[in-house]
Protein backbone atom coordinates (compact mmCIF):
# COMPACT_ATOMS: atom_id res chain seq x y z
CA UNK A 1 0.00 0.00 0.00
CA UNK A 2 3.12 2.46 0.42
CA UNK A 3 3.68 2.27 -3.40
CA UNK A 4 0.54 3.45 -4.01
CA UNK A 5 0.39 7.13 -5.40
CA UNK A 6 -2.13 9.09 -3.20
CA UNK A 7 -3.74 12.65 -4.23
CA UNK A 8 -1.56 12.82 -7.37
CA UNK A 9 -3.79 13.84 -10.30
CA UNK A 10 -5.27 10.89 -12.39
CA UNK A 11 -6.87 12.13 -15.71
CA UNK A 12 -10.27 10.63 -16.48
CA UNK A 13 -13.38 11.92 -17.27
CA UNK A 14 -15.90 11.42 -14.47
CA UNK A 15 -18.60 13.41 -12.95
CA UNK A 16 -16.08 14.91 -10.45
CA UNK A 17 -13.50 15.71 -13.30
CA UNK A 18 -15.94 17.46 -15.26
CA UNK A 19 -16.43 19.73 -12.42
CA UNK A 20 -15.25 23.26 -12.36
CA UNK A 21 -12.03 23.30 -9.87
CA UNK A 22 -13.22 26.31 -8.48
CA UNK A 23 -16.71 24.63 -7.29
CA UNK A 24 -14.91 21.86 -5.93
CA UNK A 25 -12.99 23.77 -3.71
CA UNK A 26 -15.63 25.63 -2.55
CA UNK A 27 -17.67 21.75 -2.26
CA UNK A 28 -14.77 20.82 -0.30
CA UNK A 29 -14.83 23.65 2.26
CA UNK A 30 -18.53 22.91 2.68
CA UNK A 31 -17.63 19.38 3.07
CA UNK A 32 -14.94 20.06 6.14
CA UNK A 33 -17.73 22.19 7.66
CA UNK A 34 -20.50 19.04 7.41
CA UNK A 35 -17.43 16.55 8.80
CA UNK A 36 -17.11 18.97 11.62
CA UNK A 37 -20.60 19.43 12.48
CA UNK A 38 -21.31 15.70 12.93
CA UNK A 39 -21.40 14.09 16.24
CA UNK A 40 -23.29 11.10 16.09
CA UNK A 41 -23.55 7.83 14.30
CA UNK A 42 -26.05 8.28 12.46
CA UNK A 43 -24.34 11.52 11.07
CA UNK A 44 -21.26 9.11 10.03
CA UNK A 45 -23.66 6.38 8.37
CA UNK A 46 -25.30 9.56 6.34
CA UNK A 47 -21.59 11.02 5.42
CA UNK A 48 -20.35 7.36 4.47
CA UNK A 49 -23.07 7.02 2.08
CA UNK A 50 -22.32 10.54 0.35
CA UNK A 51 -18.31 9.17 0.60
CA UNK A 52 -19.21 6.02 -1.11
CA UNK A 53 -21.21 7.77 -4.29
CA UNK A 54 -17.98 10.97 -4.57
CA UNK A 55 -15.92 7.71 -4.71
CA UNK A 56 -18.36 6.22 -7.46
CA UNK A 57 -18.35 9.61 -9.16
CA UNK A 58 -15.03 10.16 -9.63
CA UNK A 59 -14.19 6.61 -10.66
CA UNK A 60 -10.74 6.35 -9.66
CA UNK A 61 -9.40 3.66 -7.96
CA UNK A 62 -10.08 2.81 -4.27
CA UNK A 63 -6.50 2.55 -3.38
CA UNK A 64 -5.62 5.89 -4.59
CA UNK A 65 -8.50 7.54 -2.76
CA UNK A 66 -7.96 5.78 0.39
CA UNK A 67 -4.22 4.78 0.38
CA UNK A 68 -3.51 8.04 3.02
CA UNK A 69 -5.94 6.64 5.49
CA UNK A 70 -4.38 3.48 5.28
CA UNK A 71 -1.30 4.55 5.77
CA UNK A 72 -2.61 6.05 9.25
CA UNK A 73 -4.16 3.00 10.11
CA UNK A 74 -2.07 2.32 13.22
CA UNK A 75 -2.49 5.78 14.50
CA UNK A 76 -6.42 5.83 14.41
CA UNK A 77 -6.39 2.42 16.14
CA UNK A 78 -4.65 3.73 18.97
CA UNK A 79 -6.09 7.19 18.98
CA UNK A 80 -9.30 5.06 19.01
CA UNK A 81 -7.95 2.60 22.02
CA UNK A 82 -6.45 5.56 24.00
CA UNK A 83 -9.91 7.60 23.53
CA UNK A 84 -11.60 4.73 24.49
CA UNK A 85 -9.14 3.59 27.79
CA UNK A 86 -8.66 6.70 29.07
CA UNK A 87 -11.08 9.17 28.06
CA UNK A 88 -13.95 9.11 30.19
CA UNK A 89 -14.14 6.59 33.43
CA UNK A 90 -17.75 6.75 34.20
CA UNK A 91 -20.03 4.30 32.88
CA UNK A 92 -17.02 2.55 32.04
CA UNK A 93 -17.70 -1.28 31.34
CA UNK A 94 -14.95 -2.25 33.40
CA UNK A 95 -11.93 -1.12 35.23
CA UNK A 96 -8.64 -2.70 34.68
CA UNK A 97 -5.43 -1.13 36.55
CA UNK A 98 -5.30 2.20 34.34
CA UNK A 99 -7.78 1.09 31.76
CA UNK A 100 -11.23 2.29 31.82
CA UNK A 101 -13.01 1.67 28.59
CA UNK A 102 -16.35 3.19 28.73
CA UNK A 103 -19.29 3.77 25.99
CA UNK A 104 -18.04 7.86 26.17
CA UNK A 105 -14.53 7.06 25.30
CA UNK A 106 -15.33 5.27 22.39
CA UNK A 107 -17.70 7.51 20.75
CA UNK A 108 -15.14 10.60 21.20
CA UNK A 109 -12.13 8.31 19.45
CA UNK A 110 -14.56 6.99 16.64
CA UNK A 111 -14.99 10.91 16.64
CA UNK A 112 -11.38 11.73 15.83
CA UNK A 113 -10.63 9.00 13.94
CA UNK A 114 -13.57 9.49 11.54
CA UNK A 115 -13.69 13.16 11.25
CA UNK A 116 -9.43 12.58 10.07
CA UNK A 117 -10.95 9.89 7.71
CA UNK A 118 -13.61 12.06 6.08
CA UNK A 119 -10.95 14.73 5.89
CA UNK A 120 -8.38 13.26 4.34
CA UNK A 121 -11.02 11.35 1.92
CA UNK A 122 -12.21 14.28 0.66
CA UNK A 123 -8.72 16.15 0.31
CA UNK A 124 -7.63 13.18 -1.66
CA UNK A 125 -10.57 13.14 -4.02
CA UNK A 126 -9.68 17.09 -4.84
CA UNK A 127 -6.46 16.41 -5.95
CA UNK A 128 -7.00 13.34 -7.90
CA UNK A 129 -9.74 14.90 -9.64
CA UNK A 130 -8.05 18.47 -10.40
CA UNK A 131 -5.44 18.86 -12.16
CA UNK A 132 -2.28 20.83 -10.86
CA UNK A 133 -3.33 24.18 -13.15
CA UNK A 134 -6.67 23.92 -12.47
CA UNK A 135 -6.01 23.37 -8.75
CA UNK A 136 -3.60 26.73 -8.86
CA UNK A 137 -6.37 28.67 -10.84
CA UNK A 138 -8.89 27.89 -8.51
CA UNK A 139 -7.30 28.94 -5.14
CA UNK A 140 -5.75 32.16 -6.90
CA UNK A 141 -10.06 32.96 -7.80
CA UNK A 142 -10.48 32.16 -4.01
CA UNK A 143 -7.61 34.30 -2.63
CA UNK A 144 -8.71 36.87 -5.19
CA UNK A 145 -10.16 39.64 -2.50
CA UNK A 146 -6.79 39.35 -0.76
CA UNK A 147 -5.69 41.44 -3.68
CA UNK A 148 -7.28 44.42 -2.50
CA UNK A 149 -4.58 44.32 0.30
CA UNK A 150 -1.89 44.08 -2.20
CA UNK A 151 -0.81 40.26 -1.49
CA UNK A 152 0.49 38.49 -4.75
CA UNK A 153 -2.14 35.87 -4.97
CA UNK A 154 -1.55 34.48 -7.76
CA UNK A 155 1.86 33.90 -6.29
CA UNK A 156 0.50 32.39 -3.23
CA UNK A 157 -1.70 30.67 -5.22
CA UNK A 158 1.20 28.73 -7.32
CA UNK A 159 2.99 28.21 -4.28
CA UNK A 160 0.16 26.35 -2.96
CA UNK A 161 -0.22 24.15 -5.86
CA UNK A 162 3.28 22.92 -6.13
CA UNK A 163 3.29 22.52 -2.28
CA UNK A 164 0.62 20.49 -2.59
CA UNK A 165 2.27 18.62 -5.84
CA UNK A 166 5.10 18.32 -3.98
CA UNK A 167 3.78 16.30 -0.95
CA UNK A 168 3.53 12.92 -2.23
CA UNK A 169 6.97 12.92 -4.27
CA UNK A 170 8.56 13.77 -0.75
CA UNK A 171 6.40 11.20 1.28
CA UNK A 172 7.92 8.56 -0.82
CA UNK A 173 11.35 9.66 -1.05
CA UNK A 174 11.12 10.53 3.47
CA UNK A 175 10.07 7.10 3.66
CA UNK A 176 13.15 5.61 1.37
CA UNK A 177 15.36 7.71 3.39
CA UNK A 178 13.67 6.69 6.76
CA UNK A 179 13.85 2.97 6.17
CA UNK A 180 17.75 3.37 5.09
CA UNK A 181 19.05 5.39 7.97
CA UNK A 182 16.79 2.72 9.99
CA UNK A 183 18.79 -0.15 8.43
CA UNK A 184 21.83 2.23 9.34
CA UNK A 185 20.60 1.60 13.05
CA UNK A 186 18.90 4.99 13.93
CA UNK A 187 16.78 4.90 17.08
CA UNK A 188 14.10 6.85 17.30
CA UNK A 189 12.92 5.72 20.06
CA UNK A 190 15.46 5.73 22.74
CA UNK A 191 14.73 7.34 26.30
CA UNK A 192 17.02 9.59 26.57
CA UNK A 193 16.11 13.54 25.30
CA UNK A 194 19.66 14.09 23.73
CA UNK A 195 19.57 10.90 21.89
CA UNK A 196 16.04 11.69 20.75
CA UNK A 197 17.46 14.67 19.22
CA UNK A 198 20.30 12.79 17.72
CA UNK A 199 18.30 10.42 16.03
CA UNK A 200 16.71 13.42 14.19
CA UNK A 201 19.83 14.77 12.60
CA UNK A 202 20.77 11.08 10.03
CA UNK A 203 16.79 11.84 8.67
CA UNK A 204 16.45 15.57 8.91
CA UNK A 205 19.34 16.32 6.88
CA UNK A 206 18.78 14.38 3.65
CA UNK A 207 15.07 14.90 3.46
CA UNK A 208 15.88 18.62 3.04
CA UNK A 209 19.65 18.40 0.93
CA UNK A 210 16.50 15.97 -1.48
CA UNK A 211 13.69 18.18 -1.23
CA UNK A 212 16.23 21.62 -1.97
CA UNK A 213 18.25 19.48 -4.75
CA UNK A 214 14.10 19.45 -6.52
CA UNK A 215 13.37 22.38 -6.02
CA UNK A 216 16.22 24.12 -7.62
CA UNK A 217 15.73 21.74 -10.59
CA UNK A 218 12.00 22.77 -11.09
CA UNK A 219 13.04 26.48 -10.28
CA UNK A 220 15.76 26.40 -13.16
CA UNK A 221 12.91 24.73 -15.69
CA UNK A 222 10.50 27.20 -15.01
CA UNK A 223 13.30 30.59 -15.30
CA UNK A 224 14.58 28.56 -18.67
CA UNK A 225 10.61 28.50 -20.06
CA UNK A 226 10.18 32.20 -18.71
CA UNK A 227 8.56 31.87 -15.75
CA UNK A 228 7.47 35.11 -13.88
CA UNK A 229 5.77 35.26 -10.42
CA UNK A 230 4.77 38.92 -11.22
CA UNK A 231 3.16 37.91 -14.89
CA UNK A 232 -0.39 37.71 -14.98
CA UNK A 233 -1.83 34.01 -15.25
CA UNK A 234 -2.53 32.64 -18.53
CA UNK A 235 -6.07 31.25 -19.33
CA UNK A 236 -6.56 27.88 -19.33
CA UNK A 237 -9.50 25.10 -18.83
CA UNK A 238 -13.04 27.94 -17.79
CA UNK A 239 -13.12 28.23 -14.29
CA UNK A 240 -17.42 29.70 -15.23
CA UNK A 241 -20.00 26.81 -13.22
CA UNK A 242 -22.51 24.88 -14.81
CA UNK A 243 -24.95 23.03 -13.84
CA UNK A 244 -22.80 20.22 -12.66
CA UNK A 245 -21.36 22.66 -10.30
CA UNK A 246 -24.56 24.31 -8.92
CA UNK A 247 -25.78 20.80 -8.79
CA UNK A 248 -22.50 19.69 -6.52
CA UNK A 249 -22.60 22.47 -4.19
CA UNK A 250 -26.14 22.76 -3.52
CA UNK A 251 -25.72 18.97 -2.42
CA UNK A 252 -22.96 19.35 -0.07
CA UNK A 253 -24.70 22.63 1.05
CA UNK A 254 -27.68 20.17 2.03
CA UNK A 255 -25.45 17.38 3.94
CA UNK A 256 -24.15 20.48 5.48
CA UNK A 257 -27.54 21.53 6.72
CA UNK A 258 -28.91 18.14 7.51
CA UNK A 259 -25.65 17.57 9.78
CA UNK A 260 -26.50 20.55 11.53
CA UNK A 261 -30.33 20.58 11.67
CA UNK A 262 -31.00 16.60 12.18
CA UNK A 263 -28.61 14.87 13.26
CA UNK B 1 23.06 37.30 0.91
CA UNK B 2 23.08 37.61 -2.87
CA UNK B 3 19.71 37.70 -4.92
CA UNK B 4 17.86 35.00 -5.30
CA UNK B 5 15.11 35.58 -7.65
CA UNK B 6 11.21 35.35 -6.90
CA UNK B 7 10.78 32.06 -8.66
CA UNK B 8 13.44 30.39 -6.62
CA UNK B 9 11.96 31.33 -3.02
CA UNK B 10 8.56 30.70 -3.93
CA UNK B 11 9.43 26.89 -5.02
CA UNK B 12 11.75 27.01 -1.99
CA UNK B 13 8.65 28.08 0.19
CA UNK B 14 6.44 25.54 -1.81
CA UNK B 15 8.88 22.82 -0.56
CA UNK B 16 9.20 23.56 2.85
CA UNK B 17 5.13 23.77 2.83
CA UNK B 18 5.09 20.43 1.44
CA UNK B 19 8.03 19.41 4.34
CA UNK B 20 5.69 20.93 6.95
CA UNK B 21 3.21 18.07 5.50
CA UNK B 22 5.71 15.31 5.59
CA UNK B 23 8.09 15.56 7.82
CA UNK B 24 6.08 15.20 11.12
CA UNK B 25 4.72 12.13 9.18
CA UNK B 26 8.04 10.93 9.46
CA UNK B 27 8.39 11.32 12.93
CA UNK B 28 4.67 8.97 13.70
CA UNK B 29 6.55 5.99 14.96
CA UNK B 30 7.48 8.12 17.89
CA UNK B 31 5.13 8.78 20.85
CA UNK B 32 4.04 12.76 21.17
CA UNK B 33 6.66 12.88 18.75
CA UNK B 34 5.05 16.74 17.54
CA UNK B 35 5.20 17.74 20.89
CA UNK B 36 8.95 16.77 21.28
CA UNK B 37 10.31 17.16 17.93
CA UNK B 38 8.23 20.05 16.73
CA UNK B 39 8.97 18.80 13.12
CA UNK B 40 6.81 21.39 11.71
CA UNK B 41 8.64 24.28 12.60
CA UNK B 42 11.93 23.36 10.93
CA UNK B 43 11.06 23.96 7.27
CA UNK B 44 9.00 27.50 8.43
CA UNK B 45 11.83 28.62 10.36
CA UNK B 46 14.00 27.25 7.41
CA UNK B 47 12.25 29.01 4.43
CA UNK B 48 12.30 32.37 6.78
CA UNK B 49 15.60 32.35 6.93
CA UNK B 50 16.20 31.66 3.39
CA UNK B 51 13.58 33.45 1.79
CA UNK B 52 13.00 36.16 3.73
CA UNK B 53 9.65 37.29 6.22
CA UNK B 54 7.09 37.43 3.85
CA UNK B 55 7.67 33.73 2.22
CA UNK B 56 8.18 32.56 5.49
CA UNK B 57 5.22 33.51 7.14
CA UNK B 58 3.36 32.63 4.66
CA UNK B 59 4.67 29.06 4.93
CA UNK B 60 4.28 29.19 8.73
CA UNK B 61 0.42 29.76 7.98
CA UNK B 62 0.14 27.70 5.16
CA UNK B 63 2.19 24.89 6.34
CA UNK B 64 0.12 23.64 9.56
CA UNK B 65 -2.97 24.71 7.43
CA UNK B 66 -2.32 22.11 4.18
CA UNK B 67 -0.69 19.58 6.90
CA UNK B 68 -4.40 19.62 8.55
CA UNK B 69 -5.96 20.00 5.48
CA UNK B 70 -4.05 16.67 4.19
CA UNK B 71 -3.15 14.23 7.39
CA UNK B 72 -5.70 15.53 10.17
CA UNK B 73 -2.72 16.79 12.28
CA UNK B 74 -2.60 18.93 13.56
CA UNK B 75 -6.20 19.25 14.79
CA UNK B 76 -8.47 21.95 14.27
CA UNK B 77 -9.04 22.83 17.93
CA UNK B 78 -4.99 23.41 17.63
CA UNK B 79 -4.70 24.50 14.26
CA UNK B 80 -5.11 28.15 14.54
CA UNK B 81 -2.79 28.50 17.85
CA UNK B 82 -0.10 26.22 15.76
CA UNK B 83 -0.65 29.03 12.86
CA UNK B 84 0.14 31.62 14.48
CA UNK B 85 3.04 30.30 16.21
CA UNK B 86 4.56 29.06 13.17
CA UNK B 87 3.83 32.36 11.52
CA UNK B 88 5.78 34.12 13.76
CA UNK B 89 8.80 32.05 13.68
CA UNK B 90 8.72 32.53 9.37
CA UNK B 91 8.12 36.26 10.07
CA UNK B 92 10.89 36.71 12.62
CA UNK B 93 13.23 34.54 11.05
CA UNK B 94 13.47 36.31 7.89
CA UNK B 95 13.02 39.78 9.37
CA UNK B 96 16.20 39.52 12.08
CA UNK B 97 18.20 37.40 9.06
CA UNK B 98 17.42 40.59 7.22
CA UNK B 99 18.56 42.95 9.99
CA UNK B 100 21.68 40.81 11.38
CA UNK B 101 24.83 41.26 9.72
CA UNK B 102 27.65 40.29 11.90
CA UNK B 103 29.70 39.38 8.83
CA UNK B 104 29.77 35.98 10.07
CA UNK B 105 27.40 33.06 8.63
CA UNK B 106 26.81 30.90 11.93
CA UNK B 107 26.35 34.47 14.06
CA UNK B 108 24.12 35.39 12.20
CA UNK B 109 22.18 32.47 11.88
CA UNK B 110 22.56 31.96 15.53
CA UNK B 111 21.51 34.81 16.77
CA UNK B 112 18.20 35.26 14.19
CA UNK B 113 17.08 31.33 15.12
CA UNK B 114 17.18 32.19 18.81
CA UNK B 115 14.96 35.07 18.95
CA UNK B 116 12.90 34.12 16.37
CA UNK B 117 12.58 30.83 18.34
CA UNK B 118 11.89 32.77 21.33
CA UNK B 119 9.71 35.17 19.79
CA UNK B 120 7.49 32.32 18.41
CA UNK B 121 7.04 31.61 21.71
CA UNK B 122 5.90 34.42 23.82
CA UNK B 123 3.50 35.36 21.13
CA UNK B 124 1.62 32.09 20.93
CA UNK B 125 2.22 31.80 24.77
CA UNK B 126 0.04 35.50 24.62
CA UNK B 127 -2.46 34.22 22.12
CA UNK B 128 -3.17 30.90 24.01
CA UNK B 129 -3.63 32.89 27.07
CA UNK B 130 -5.95 35.52 25.59
CA UNK B 131 -7.59 34.06 22.81
CA UNK B 132 -7.42 30.41 22.09
CA UNK B 133 -7.35 28.85 25.61
CA UNK B 134 -8.57 31.93 27.33
CA UNK B 135 -8.98 30.86 31.07
CA UNK B 136 -7.38 27.76 30.84
CA UNK B 137 -3.81 28.53 30.35
CA UNK B 138 -1.24 29.37 32.99
CA UNK B 139 2.85 30.44 33.01
CA UNK B 140 3.71 26.67 34.01
CA UNK B 141 2.05 24.95 31.00
CA UNK B 142 3.47 27.28 29.00
CA UNK B 143 7.13 26.59 30.30
CA UNK B 144 6.40 23.29 30.05
CA UNK B 145 4.78 22.95 26.54
CA UNK B 146 7.30 25.49 25.18
CA UNK B 147 10.18 24.52 26.54
CA UNK B 148 10.66 21.14 28.46
CA UNK B 149 8.78 19.28 26.56
CA UNK B 150 10.07 20.74 23.29
CA UNK B 151 13.70 20.46 24.64
CA UNK B 152 14.85 17.56 22.01
CA UNK B 153 13.19 19.78 19.42
CA UNK B 154 15.35 23.22 20.29
CA UNK B 155 17.96 21.25 20.88
CA UNK B 156 17.59 19.57 17.07
CA UNK B 157 16.78 23.23 15.98
CA UNK B 158 19.16 24.95 17.13
CA UNK B 159 22.40 21.87 16.20
CA UNK B 160 20.39 21.17 12.91
CA UNK B 161 19.27 24.36 11.47
CA UNK B 162 22.43 26.71 10.53
CA UNK B 163 24.09 23.38 9.79
CA UNK B 164 21.59 22.64 6.65
CA UNK B 165 21.17 26.46 5.60
CA UNK B 166 25.23 26.02 5.24
CA UNK B 167 25.06 22.69 3.78
CA UNK B 168 22.86 24.29 1.02
CA UNK B 169 25.17 27.46 0.66
CA UNK B 170 27.84 24.97 0.14
CA UNK B 171 26.05 22.79 -2.47
CA UNK B 172 24.91 25.71 -4.04
CA UNK B 173 21.85 25.21 -3.88
CA UNK B 174 21.18 28.60 -2.29
CA UNK B 175 23.43 31.61 -2.92
CA UNK B 176 26.24 32.56 -0.25
CA UNK B 177 25.51 35.13 2.34
CA UNK B 178 29.02 36.35 2.91
CA UNK B 179 30.46 35.36 -0.67
CA UNK B 180 34.16 35.83 -0.03
CA UNK B 181 34.40 34.44 3.72
CA UNK B 182 33.11 31.39 2.55
CA UNK B 183 35.22 30.79 -0.57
Amino acid sequence: MNAVPTGVYQPGSSFLHRLCAFAKLLCLIVLLCAVVATGSLSGYALLLLFTAGLLLLSRVPLRSALGSAWRLRWFFLIILLMNTCFFNPEGAWFSLWIFTPSPAGLMQGLNVVLRVLFILVFSNLLTLTTAPMELTRAIELLLSPLGLLKIPVGQVAMILSVAIQFVPTLFEETDMIRKAQTARGAKFDSPRLLDKAGAAAPLVVPIFLAAFKRADELALAMEARGYRTDAPSRPGRRLSGTWRDAAALVCCCLLWAVQILYL
Amino acid sequence: MQKMSAVKKSIITAVCIALCVVLPQAFHAVPNAGAIYLPMHIPVLLCGLICGWSYGLLCGLAGPALSALLTGMPPAAVLPGMMVECGVYGLAAGLLMQLVRTKHLYADLYISLAAAMLLGRVVSGIAKALIFSAGSYSMASWVAGSFVTALPGIVIQLALLPSIVYALMRARLIPQRYPKDEE
